[in-house]
């Protein structure tokens, strides 16, 4: 039946693709499919599809292919397509249906469709591969662990490492006589304080979901332990076991006590961030990245020098604790397997050896690649998060890293509903369990 | 005297073209889709057979039923609000404005014209509370209402999308309204003036039978425009809070390419399509029927 | 009803000659006096609801960042720099998204109008079995949604190595505009007696010489609206756009404006205003320049096929 079915379409797609190439050729359309190669030898360019979003890690890239990786530019040259993040996963599963993938490519919004594209072979191991171009050692360990823990294999690069945690306005802690909290309780102590004295305590988007649910994933990581959220992956335990429920319910807590502000639902990314670096808010949980807007003196009000960087607090009595910081990779990229041959593995090498001091001399960003050529003028508080990652034995990921794209985005649609009230506990965490099918 | 009008190679030149680009640009697609109803997976995947296992799903799942529901709550409101005002408009620019009215359809047609994503953002920012409050909260709190998070709850959120969408929209039907009317003989006007019709009875009575066809063109195109809302809800409330405003277009474009599960996915678009399908016959049917008693 | 589809609907400042008797005053002037006052003030509001918002995007474009997440809604940009604007054209690369907007909506139009005309003046003036048929199938188009037709579209195309060419948006665009064509054109033509078409194909002149010679002309209001009508939906479209324009040379407009959000959820509010100002006042001059055009087009009674 099915062969029936396929034979029908082909001959299907055949008439219409007579009919669509007849009026390309009168019109002079190019051809240019933008795909790679997928014989043994790889691909002969390094074609990299990124979110537009994106700007470091093509800019990046693009200084290596100028300088330190320039002749691997001349075998292979960088040629860069991008696409607006919102459209990625469907651009992907598109391109991957017609083995049309590129070199390099973000490997979309949600770690489920990167494991889907690996087990379907679209992606390189590079565990195998930087071992055997011999370059495995300028990968931080750090970074491998925490892509396999995501990903369930090193299947991608490491160009962004990011930490999470609470940055907080040190000006006002100390106005107010606040200490730095070390323990879930002494948080809200404090944003009893300052809701006492009529600041806002967290600044959080709830238009994004993300911030919010990050809060519960890391109160799960501290009150049950590190492997918290594996153990509902594996089944072993469900989000509506009491104490799953327990998380969501102390961040509900936060919301009904108002801690989150006014209209906490439908605060944009920007507004939360500048509630925090204009003075309204006192804490702001949020990644490493957020440094570029703390950097910004013409956005950043506080002043950089006012901001500190808290891990998360612990909860009492529970089996995780602060050292053990949130991280993640980004928007992962990887590396088409088809397209891997003699001329990409070169580049794969460069990339390994020169691509962690290139992305923190321009970006100052931090990535998972080992910086080896000195950089000077790295800002206090980007060096005080190098320092935090280098200390960092082990890594967390967050609440929704393992969970399907339904379940994801079920988790961070009702992130605002559950602190405004609208669903219970119980309801949020019954509703993400379901869609975890 | 028909047969004229009956030349078989003319007519195939003249729909033909438009015939084929249309069979393999739009049905080719719709039934390709439909085949994959069967088939679970995408097409990183790949796709295997299911059976009738989708339609199942598509019986008990509850996001389905919520957003059905939501559907055809949008598509009731924003049609009838949307045609009511156009008309409304139209009978302005016919009767009021007569001759002078060609600036005003023009600005108030204008707003279909803007952006997407330009009349979110703006309407984003007329029902905000946070970081300020937006003009509409500012002006209920003239008359000491507390300001609303109108996107904080799915029933405030339809509010918001209703009145965007009828104000983008209202000005475009009353200039495909105004057709209808504009046609209206002025002989048949001046009779039933004379006959001593006033106002509300002359519109009952004349204008709304001689400008029903155009009326009821308007609401088949207004019931499957609404019924295929996509952009404007995306933009704006992104389906939030939770689902709560998530009509079946964006749960469909989300499980064939967000979650992966294409076949699932085709089988939400065919039950879209068959509520179009008996909506737009029954109108159909209807606004026929009309024309020969006519 | 023996009137004309008159389909000016949108620009012409009067109804077009064929319309019958002038208005003749409806009541005593005084009494239309008093009667107005509402319609005056009714009036004054609808302009106050629909230009608000361009006067809000204006200001908006010309606010700084800090502007826009600090001060209230109704506060006036601090200052009048252009920066916004040089931001617009240079992350946004306009020139080239509008140049691609104008390479697909163009063509597409012209195509789409020429082939759902003939389709409409084929399936409602002449007579021949299963019209009513095709009509319905056409009229099915409407009710697909469009989101549908993206897989086997991208994959009819990408196969043929259309991918990385604007053909895919022409193309698909002529095709998902061919429905309402249709649909809007047969019931314009419903209007026009078969009578007019009879006599002219009675010297000798075939059918599809009285399209191009009678119905065309004279449908010219109707194409006009519907075309622009169809012209707004193709220039704001963003689902096909963004589905089959995989780079960023090939982007339109609509999709460019997505340019200004930023990877964890941020928005450039200055640029993006200033990048949708562009679009939307541009338009606004194109669509004063095309209307004189029209309107001259009307009274020479020239009509370009």
């Amino acid at each position: 039946m099915r062969s029936s079915r396929m034979t029908h379409r082909s001959a299907v797609t055949a008439v219409v693709g007579l009919t669509m190439v007849t009026i390309a050729s009168c019109g002079g359309g190019g051809d240019d499919s933008g795909g790679s190669g997928a014989g043994g030898d790889g691909a002969s360019d390094l074609s990299l599809l990124m979110n537009v979003e994106n700007n470091e890690i093509p800019g990046t890239l693009t200084t290596l292919s100028e300088n330190a990786c320039a002749d691997q530019n001349d075998a292979a040259p960088l040629s860069v397509e991008t696409v607006p993040q919102t459209n990625l996963d469907q651009q992907l599963q598109l391109l991957a249906g017609q083995g049309g993938l590129p070199t390099l490519y973000a490997a979309g919004n949600a770690p489920d469709l990167t494991k889907t594209l690996a087990e379907s072979g679209h992606v390189l191991d590079f565990q195998e591969a930087l071992t055997e171009l011999d370059v495995i050692d300028n990968v931080e360990p750090a970074a491998i662990s925490t892509i396999e823990a995501l990903y369930g294999g090193f299947n991608v690069l490491p160009f962004e490492y990011n930490i999470e945690g609470i940055w907080y306005n040190t000006a006002m802690f100390d106005e107010h006589g606040v200490t730095v909290p070390e323990t879930w309780d002494d948080l809200v102590a404090a944003a009893q304080a300052f809701a006492d004295a009529g600041i806002t305590p967290f600044s959080a988007s709830g238009d994004q979901g993300w911030p919010i649910t990050r809060l519960i994933g890391n109160y799960l990581f501290r009150s049950i332990g590190p492997d918290a959220l594996q153990r509902v992956a594996d089944g072993e335990a469900s989000l509506t076991d009491p104490e799953y429920v327990e998380a969501a319910q102390a961040v509900a807590d936060l919301g009904s006590a108002e801690f989150f502000g006014q209209g906490v639902g439908s605060i944009d990314m920007d507004t939360s961030t500048n509630e925090f670096i204009s003075g309204n808010a006192a804490m702001y949980y949020m990644g490493s990245w957020a440094l570029s807007d703390f950097n910004d003196d013409e956005r950043n009000d506080i002043g950089v020098d006012n901001i500190g960087f808290m891990p998360f607090p612990d909860v009492e009595g529970g089996a995780g604790d602060r050292s053990q910081l949130a991280a993640n990779v980004g928007l992962p990229v990887t590396m088409n397997a088809e397209a891997y041959g003699d001329a990409t593995a070169d580049w794969l090498s460069c990339i390994a050896e020169n691509y962690g001091s290139a992305a923190l001399e321009e970006y100052n960003r931090v990535s998972g690649f080992t910086v080896n050529n000195p950089v000077d003028d790295v800002g206090q508080l980007t060096q005080e998060v190098q320092d935090q990652v280098s200390a960092t034995d082990e890594a967390v990921l967050w609440f929704e890293a393992l969970f399907n794209t339904e379940a994801t985005n079920t988790s961070q649609r009702n992130a605002a509903p559950l602190v405004t009230g609208s669903i219970s506990a119980e309801e949020f965490m019954g509703m993400v369990q379901d869609d975890l099918g | 005297m028909e047969q004229v009008l009956g030349d078989k190679k003319s007519i195939a030149i003249l729909v033909g073209p438009a015939l084929l680009v249309y069979s393999l640009v739009m049905l080719v697609p719709v039934f390709w889709s439909l085949g994959y109803i069967m088939f679970e997976g995408n097409a990183v995947t790949g796709f295997r057979y299911v059976g009738l296992a989708n339609f199942a799903d598509l019986l008990s799942d509850s996001k389905v039923h919520d957003a059905l529901l939501f559907t055809l709550r949008y598509a009731l409101v924003i049609t009838i609000g949307q045609v009511l005002l156009g008309y409304g408009l139209a009978l302005l620019y016919v009767f009021v404005l007569r001759r002078y009215s060609s600036l005003i359809r023009t600005l108030v047609f204008f707003p279909i014209v803007l952006p997407t994503v330009a009349v979110a953002l703006l309407f984003q920012q007329l029902f905000s509370v946070a970081p300020q409050n937006g003009v509409v909260n500012s002006l209920i709190n003239v008359f000491g209402v507390d300001s609303v998070d109108w996107f904080g709850d799915g029933g405030t959120a339809f509010i918001v999308i209703a009145i965007m969408d009828i104000w983008r929209s209202m000005g475009f039907y009353g200039v495909l309204l105004f057709a209808g009317l504009v046609e209206i003989p002025e002989d048949v006007l001046e009779s039933a003036r004379i006959d001593g019709s006033g106002g509300w009875k002359m519109l009952r009575h004349i204008v709304l039978p001689l400008s029903l066809p155009v009326l009821v063109s308007a609401i088949i195109f207004s019931i499957n425009g609404t019924l295929k809302v996509f952009d404007s809800i995306l933009a704006l409330t992104n389906g939030g809070p939770g689902t709560s405003t998530s009509p079946l277009t964006i749960y469909m474009f989300q499980t064939s390419f967000t979650y992966g599960e294409y076949g699932y996915g085709s089988s939400v678009a065919l039950l879209l399509t068959i509520i179009c399908l008996m909506v737009t016959v029954v109108i159909f049917r209807a606004s026929r029927r009309d024309l020969t008693k006519g | 009803m023996t009137g004309m589809t008159s389909t000016d609907l949108i620009t012409s400042p009067a109804r077009s000659g064929r319309q019958g008797p002038p208005v003749t005053p409806r009541s005593s002037r005084l009494g239309r006096r008093l009667r107005r006052l509402p319609a005056h003030l009714l009036v004054a509001l609808l302009l106050v609801i629909v230009t608000y918002p361009l006067v809000w995007l204006l200001l908006g474009s010309f606010k700084t960042e800090t502007e826009f997440l600090e001060e209230s809604v109704f506060s006036l940009p601090s200052q009048f720099s252009f920066d916004n604007y040089v931001d617009a054209w240079t992350t946004g690369n306009f020139s080239q998204y509008v140049l691609n907007s104008i390479l697909t909506v163009g063509p597409s139009l012209f195509l789409m109008m020429l082939l759902g005309t003939a389709a409409g003046f084929a399936l409602e003036v002449l007579v021949w079995k299963g019209r009513a048929g095709v009509l319905l199938i056409f009229l099915a188009g409407i009710m697909v949604p469009m989101q549908m037709i993206l897989l086997p579209l991208f994959t009819i195309y990408f196969q043929t190595g259309l991918t990385g060419t604007l053909w895919p948006l022409v193309i698909t665009y002529t095709a998902t505009g061919l429905p309402l064509t249709v649909f809007l054109m047969a019931t314009y033509f419903r209007a026009v007696p078969r009578e007019v078409f009879e006599a002219s194909t009675l010297d000798g002149a075939g059918l599809v010489r009285a399209f191009f010679l009678i119905a065309l002309p004279m449908m010219r209001n109707a194409i006009f609206t519907v075309g622009l009508v169809q012209f707004f939906f193709f220039w704001n479209d963003l689902l096909i756009a963004l589905t089959f324009t995989n780079s960023g040379e090939l982007r339109t407009l609509q999709v460019g404006l997505l340019n200004f959000s930023g990877q964890f959820g941020t928005t450039q509010y200055g640029p993006l205003f200033a990048a949708i100002c562009l679009n939307v006042f541009g338009m606004l001059v194109l669509y004063l320049v095309l209307n004189k055009q029209v309107q001259k087009g009307l009274t020479a009674g020239a009509v370009k096929g």
